[in-house]
């Protein structure tokens, strides 16, 4: 099996601080979401992952947006890129890059789950033939993509997996993983076309998005349950597993 | 009951020199051992890109080889995968005639349509496609291989009256089948008259459940070709004297065909569609059913991976339940000894086989 083999300490110099695990549910209501969906290319992709996950073959780049209008954390959008991978069996994403817009939203998502989201301009907006998303920073573009052609799918078409990130718990590092629960109302599929994308500007400058695979146009309620799961970033998950609570 | 072994030929890291070829030249060992053990049908998966899990991207290269150097056993296609892009229908009539020849008559053509992204995308296949252009290649192949010239307008492919050539030894062609692994699929083999290769694990039930169906809708069917009313599941064999060594190795085994099977991309993780409605494959699901409360070996219902009684038992299971025939797996990432595969087929051979009717040689 195909191992990470990224350096554990700069998972550890970037990685948030998170003193406490979440222990209740957030839900936010009525969420736009578009996720674009990437192969990678590179030399350097088992770099990207700790030593417990293994990287999927090929990797895949999910570029994904929620827009929330009102809920417990108000008007947000939050941008997460994040690289497909396997954590023992278990499909799982690894969270490598977060922005979020809204900063009451901003602040509580990085202090109830560790998400390390950095404040910029994120957009999402859905139109009849396409979606299109964008992060910018002081004016400077980070990321736009868009997904064009929507098609309709029934909301079971799609499948979304739990993500994974490192945090400094008070166990230590660990990845913490979330097993976001999405209640679609409606779902599509469309082309998904990278317009714009500073690798560096975005803190992830060994992803080389390269291939189009899919993008996913969906509107639903998403749960961001409590953490049941931290998992050791240096050993396989079959060893590495520790329960909340 | 006929008997057949199946192969992915998966590699385990690292890929040195040498490698890949000690598994084909192991794999072909074992064929030439169970052709004359009596076993019924070798079996080769068609698998592109995935790196450790399976090497076999050319399976009629190997089953010819398999071919030449066996003298009853019958070659397998399990399966051809039904995309033009990866192989041209015509071709696939082409090929599976030679091979038909070449071997004597003893041909049985699996078809399939890919379910990883890794294989689709690789090709810059839409996964909505696929199904549509499976039904196509079942219905074309067997007119392609007994019309003296066929012609073709389809929505994947067309082509003028030509004569394909040759035309197979088997008349009025090799037998038909399809790789069942999403549920529903066995009623797509049942109204077109093919057969029901079974790829991915079930439950007892959930077999019994299919085949009842099966069996039930073919009575109705418009074939394609000539009938192929046949059920045969997918299983992992690990034959020892001493069932606790059986379900020590063979569970080995099984855990490292989940693992590799875990790690594959499968298509709907990738592309969201309506056209793929199962992420499961070969393995065994996570849950791990026990036969009975009695057996605390941990082996899954119904894997022949214990004393030869132990196995008589689960197969004898598979037969109540109107299954055909059973194919298995052999190893994983070479993890049992090649010696140890090989006696584990001549015990199976010697203990397990007399206890069933009918098959190749009992």
């Amino acid at each position: 099996m195909r191992v990470g083999s990224g350096d554990l300490a700069a998972f550890e110099r970037s990685a948030p601080l998170l003193p406490e695990l979440p222990a209740q549910d957030l839900t936010l209501p009525g969420v736009e979401i578009l996720q674009a969906t990437f192969e990678l290319s590179g030399p350097r992709v088992e770099s990207l992952f700790p030593p417990g996950l293994h990287p999927t073959l090929p990797v895949l780049a999910v570029f994904a947006f929620w827009r929330a209008s009102d809920g417990p954390l108000g008007a947000f959008a939050l941008a997460q890129l994040r690289l497909s991978c396997r954590s023992g069996a278990r499909p799982r994403q690894l969270l490598v890059a977060s922005f979020a817009s809204g900063e009451r939203a901003r602040e509580a998502l990085n202090a109830r789950f560790g998400f390390g989201a950095r404040a910029a301009q994120v957009e999402l907006a859905r139109f009849y033939d396409r979606a299109e998303a964008r992060v910018a920073l002081d004016g400077r573009t980070l990321l736009s993509v868009h997904a064009g052609a929507p098609l309709p799918l029934g909301t079971s078409d799609l499948q979304f997996f739990s993500s994974i990130h490192p945090a400094r718990t008070p166990k230590g590092l660990r990845l913490v993983q979330v097993d976001t629960d999405y209640a679609l109302t409606r779902a599509e599929r469309g082309r998904p076309v990278l317009d714009a994308f500073d690798a560096a500007g975005f803190g992830t400058p060994d992803v080389r998005p390269s291939y189009p695979v899919a993008a996913v146009v969906a509107l639903g309620d998403v749960t961001l349950p409590r953490v049941r799961f931290v998992l050791r970033p240096d050993v396989l998950a079959f060893e590495g597993t520790e329960v909340v609570g | 009951m006929r008997f057949g072994i199946f192969y992915e030929l998966s590699v385990p890291r690292p890929f040195a020199v040498g490698v890949e070829r000690r598994v084909y030249e192991n794999a072909l060992e074992q064929v030439r051992l169970a052709d004359e053990l009596g076993f019924d049908t070798v079996w080769a998966v068609e698998h592109h890109f995935l790196e450790e899990y399976s090497h076999c991207s050319a399976p009629e290269l190997f089953l010819t080889a398999c071919a030449m150097q066996t003298k009853r056993i019958r070659v397998g296609h399990g399966a051809v995968v039904c995309v033009p892009a990866m192989n041209h229908p015509i071709r696939v009539a082409e090929r599976a005639a030679v091979l038909d020849i070449l071997s004597g008559g003893r041909l049985e053509l699996g078809t399939a349509r890919s379910s990883t992204w890794s294989e689709l995308g690789g090709f810059e296949i839409d996964p909505d496609t696929t199904k549509q252009t499976w039904d196509e290649y079942v219905r074309a192949l067997p007119r392609m291989w007994t019309e003296e010239r066929t012609s073709w307008q389809g929505t994947c492919f067309t082509m003028p009256e030509r004569a394909v050539l040759p035309k197979p030894l088997q008349k009025p062609h090799p037998p038909l089948w399809v790789t069942v692994t999403t549920p529903g699929t066995e009623l797509d083999a049942a109204e077109r008259g093919i057969g029901c290769l079974g790829v991915a694990a079930a439950s007892y039930a959930e077999q019994e459940r299919r085949t009842r169906e099966y069996h039930r809708r073919i009575q109705s069917c418009t074939p394609v070709g000539a009938v192929n009313e046949n059920v045969a599941t997918l299983n992992f064999l690990y034959c020892h004297e001493d069932q606790a060594t059986a379900a020590r190795t063979g569970l080995g085994m099984l855990g490292q065909f989940g693992l590799a099977n875990a790690h594959l991309l499968f298509t709907r993780e990738a592309y969201p569609t309506r056209a793929y409605g199962s992420l499961a494959n070969l393995a065994p699901g996570p849950g791990r059913r026990e036969s009975s409360p009695a057996d605390a070996s941990g082996v899954p219902e119904g894997m022949a991976i214990g004393d030869p009684a132990h196995i008589v038992r689960a197969i004898k299971e598979w037969e109540s339940i109107g299954v055909d025939g059973v194919n298995f797996l052999l190893n994983a990432m070479e993890i049992i000894p090649q010696e140890q595969v090989l006696a584990s087929l001549r015990l199976f051979a010697r203990e397990v086989m007399p206890a069933f009717a009918s098959g190749r040689g009992r």
